[in-house]
């Protein structure tokens, strides 16, 4: 594991995720953010702010990533979403297109 | 990647991929590589029980499962561990709080 081959996802409150960006990929908007030419200040950084996203939202997409890993290798596990939170969750999905 | 940790300080959290058979101070070492403390300033509180890892011991001994959640201390100036310190999205929300108390 490697600081490189790690990225900082930032919420709307400050709170830090520090993931690996092969889950960071798994949403198609952060995979654009850090792969495209031309260089997006965030691919330098491996720092991406999200100012609409909440901590407890973005924790939860960062679990999904690592859930959605696994399960592509085969581990068949059911991913746990607390009604309360669906539709922010929602509309946090479909920003990232995870 | 059998499975996650999440480690937890202050308002940062790491996702840490690792193996049940992994031993708590192969997690430190994955940590040192992110944060550059060295192995012996860090000490790991498994959230669920308040039970400090122990370095030579293994991850599925000490019951550390997928998704659990680690608090990461580090050594103060004065050789002592500092408290448990994680921040919480809710103390920015304390109203999101008080909603749940009202359902």
């Amino acid at each position: 594991m490697k600081k490189e081959d790690t990225v900082k996802l930032i919420s709307a409150e400050g709170m830090e995720f520090v993931i690996d960006k092969e889950a960071a990929m798994v949403s198609q908007t952060i995979r654009n953010m850090l792969t495209s030419p031309g260089g997006f200040a965030e691919a330098e950084h491996g720092e991406v702010t999200f100012p609409e996203i909440s901590a407890v939202i973005l924790e939860k997409i960062c679990q999904y990533f690592y859930w959605s890993l696994q399960y592509s290798r085969g581990k068949e596990t059911e991913f746990h979403i607390e009604p309360e939170l669906t539709l922010e969750l929602m509309m946090a999905a479909n920003y990232l297109h995870t | 990647m059998a499975m996650y940790i999440r480690v937890k300080r202050s308002k940062t959290t790491y996702f840490i991929q690792c193996d049940p058979t992994e031993t708590t101070i192969d997690i430190k070492q994955k940590l040192h590589t992110l944060i550059d403390q060295p192995v012996n300033d860090q000490r790991l509180i498994l959230m669920n029980t308040g039970e400090i890892l122990e370095d030579s011991k293994s991850l599925a001994d000490q019951k550390v499962e997928n998704d659990a959640v680690v608090a990461l201390t580090l050594r103060k100036d004065d050789n002592e561990f500092e408290d448990v310190n994680i921040v919480k999205p809710n103390d920015f929300y304390p109203s999101r709080d008080a909603d749940n108390g009202n359902w």
